[in-house]
């Protein structure tokens, strides 16, 4: 290695801040997993059967990336949004046609959320399939049921924010079927909606909802999906794997 | 490892040199008898697997946004219907439900069930042996696969001869709507979920592939409904071919 | 210690129990402060008594749309009745179909007659209703509350 890179990792500002050195050794890479707030989330050391792209098709790492992706680009598309129903059409309007890559970033946004739900659907078939759900993963599994729920919340509550015929339409046939449940569905449906009908108060309460509270519910409990992965062994395969030795 | 389960069979006496120290009644707990472990370390194998998973969904969706956009409709208008109003595609299914029977049942009793159930699975098949093994073992595999087939063909039978034959319009006035909207079709739901499990109970199975069935036969059924409410639903909400829609309707504009 | 002489519930016990207890009642305060916050403010539909119209501008037999309230006003053999255009299966707006003599829902096909009463298609109940205020010849419809039934009944009717 070139002397001015050594001198650079030797640095106490280095060191500081990687508490592992090149990791090209196994101690190196143990500490890489641990010392990393990110990569912490994975074991040391996994099980090759788990790496397996047919075991798992990285459907629950990609219902993440979709959630970043939602993320940033919803974080974006905030700017140029306002939650008043004379106003958002039009906004839509202006970062459909005026805004540099406005569309694009509305259709990645758009497509994203689509891909999400997809994705969470199938992450929970394969987990069933797999068997994955056993002790001890049971609420591990009800976690990630009622994250497929917030799922469809967060896209539902999207659904309405641009203000047109089909937002408008989806959203009132859509709340009209919660209004069904027996008892408290009426009640539950006035609550969504700030009133009897889809209007503005209904625009103001799927927007803090949208952007603010189902966000930050995936967001806490995905940590405890993640989490709780880990200290039941990481994924199932591994434990299917010492089975089979 | 649980305290309570380690028992202690043999006193330690002084004058032997070996003793019981605990059971391992449940296996993997313990790594007796077991080869040397199939691993390797997670860096950087598992961090180049999901750079590349973040590069490959970012670009998906970077030239599927390149190549269609968003749809975007008129502004909203209140006294104007679009014909016809579908809720998003993934509430489709349920869209599709509600025209088969009354909306308390099939909106509101048999998704809870469903939903319901599929929290219970863990609870209800607790054997936590054939954890991480696609559909446990071959009979598990061909279970599932025959129980998809039987969905796939039954429930669309069922959905265009309850469209064509609705016992709702047919019975109407004759027997009360309870009857024609309730009773009548929670029976035909309730056997054609039912009678897969019924045939399967004959050959002893066991939790997992009571599991298997059912998830299946809901998860499937699923599928096909919001398939169909989503793509063979057209204007009036009556059923026609996706690629024969009237009036030029385009199932894929809801998107 | 004499067994008479021991407390049924230690003084440690109390204490704990009437901390749970404040808890309790501290979370149920919480809960109740978030239900009202988050009740709407109009719990009707569009608001207070919407002006239909004079009562000649409804001969029998007539069904008339009121956009200022999104309602009918109906006038079958008996008196008016005033009907919301929301349909009860699904939300949408329900038009009236002059050709074909009845309500015909889009959405899913619903069908009511003139009384709002389903004939045909998936809507669960008739179509609801508002109570009418008539006043010097001047039809007044309170908008605040529709009015859910299962069927129709000549006394839902206003006599004019």
């Amino acid at each position: 290695m070139p002397n001015w890179i050594q001198t650079i990792t030797n640095s106490r500002f280095w060191k500081s801040f990687f508490r592992h050195g090149w990791p090209d050794n196994p101690l190196d890479r143990s500490l890489v997993m641990s010392s990393n707030i990110f990569f912490h989330l994975h074991p040391v050391k996994v099980s090759r059967k788990s790496l397996r792209a047919t075991y798992s098709f990285g459907l629950g790492v990609i219902a993440l990336i979709c959630f970043g992706l939602l993320s940033l680009t919803g974080l974006l598309l905030m700017f140029y949004y306002t939650p008043t129903i004379e106003r958002a059409y039009t906004y839509i309007l202006t970062l459909q046609t005026q805004v540099p890559f406005g569309q694009l970033l509305r259709n990645m946004h758009r497509w994203a959320a689509h891909l999400m739900v997809i994705v969470v659907v199938l992450h929970l078939a394969r987990v069933f399939y797999t068997g994955a759900y056993k002790p001890p993963r049971e609420f591990n599994w009800v976690i990630g049921v009622i994250l497929l729920l917030l799922t469809l919340a967060a896209s539902f509550t999207g659904y309405l924010l641009p203000w047109d015929q089909l937002a408008f339409w989806a959203i009132t046939v859509g709340t009209s079927v919660a209004g069904y449940a027996p008892g408290a569905g009426p009640t539950l449906r006035i609550f969504l909606l700030g009133g009897t009908e889809v209007g503005q108060e209904a625009l103001t309460r799927f927007y803090a909802l949208h952007v603010m509270l189902v966000p930050m519910g995936i967001l806490l409990l995905t940590s405890v999906h993640l989490w709780r992965v880990r200290k039941d062994g990481g994924l199932a395969a591994n434990q299917s794997d010492a089975e089979d030795r | 490892m649980n305290k309570s389960r380690v028992t202690e069979s043999f006193s330690r006496s002084s004058s032997k040199t070996y003793s019981l120290v605990e059971l391992v009644h449940r296996a993997p707990t313990m790594m007796v008898d077991h080869g040397p472990e199939n691993t390797v370390f997670s860096f950087p194998i598992v961090a180049l697997i999901e750079l590349v998973l973040v590069l490959g969904v970012v670009m998906a969706l970077l030239w599927m946004s390149l190549g269609v956009n968003a749809p975007l409709e008129e502004i909203a208008n209140p006294n104007q219907t679009t014909d016809p109003a579908k809720a998003p595609w993934y509430f489709m299914g349920l869209q599709e439900m509600l025209e088969h029977g009354h909306p308390t049942l099939m909106a509101v009793v048999l998704p809870s069930l469903m939903v319901l159930f599929v929290i219970l699975i863990p609870y209800l098949d607790n054997n936590p042996h054939g954890a991480g093994r696609w559909f446990t073992n071959q009979r598990g595999r061909s279970l599932t696969i025959k129980t998809a087939l039987y969905v796939l063909v039954i429930m669309p039978i069922y959905i265009f001869l309850d469209s064509t034959f609705p016992p709702r319009e047919l019975l109407r006035g004759v027997l009360p709507d309870l009857v024609s909207q309730v009773v009548i079709p929670g029976i035909i739901m309730s056997v054609i979920v039912l009678l897969p499990l019924i045939v399967l109970n004959r050959q002893q199975p066991n939790a997992r592939e009571v599991m298997l069935v059912l998830f299946t036969v809901l998860f499937v059924s699923a599928i096909v409904f919001t398939v169909t409410g989503f793509l063979f639903r057209g204007p009036g909400f009556k059923l026609f071919l996706p690629w024969n829609m009237p009036g030029g309707y385009n199932p894929f504009m809801n998107l | 210690m004499r067994q008479s002489s021991r407390p049924k519930i230690t003084r440690a016990q109390f204490l704990s129990l009437t901390w749970l207890g404040a808890l309790v009642v501290l979370a149920g305060e919480a809960v109740f402060m978030l239900i009202s916050f988050m009740k709407p403010k109009a719990s009707g539909g569009i608001g207070g008594l919407v002006y239909a119209g004079k009562i000649e501008e409804f001969p029998p037999g007539s069904v008339n749309y009121i956009l200022s309230g999104k309602f009918y006003i109906v006038h079958p053999a008996g008196g008016l009745m005033a009907l919301w255009q929301r349909c009860t299966h699904l939300g949408c707006a329900v038009p009236w179909a002059e050709a074909e003599n009845q309500f015909h829902c889009p959405c899913h096909g619903s069908l009511f007659n003139q009384d709002g009463v389903v004939i045909g298609g998936p809507a669960p109940r008739p179509l609801d209703r508002f109570s009418i205020v008539i006043k010097d010849d001047e039809v007044w419809v309170d908008t605040s509350k529709p009015i859910e039934r299962s069927n129709f009944d000549p006394s839902q009717l206003t006599p004019v």
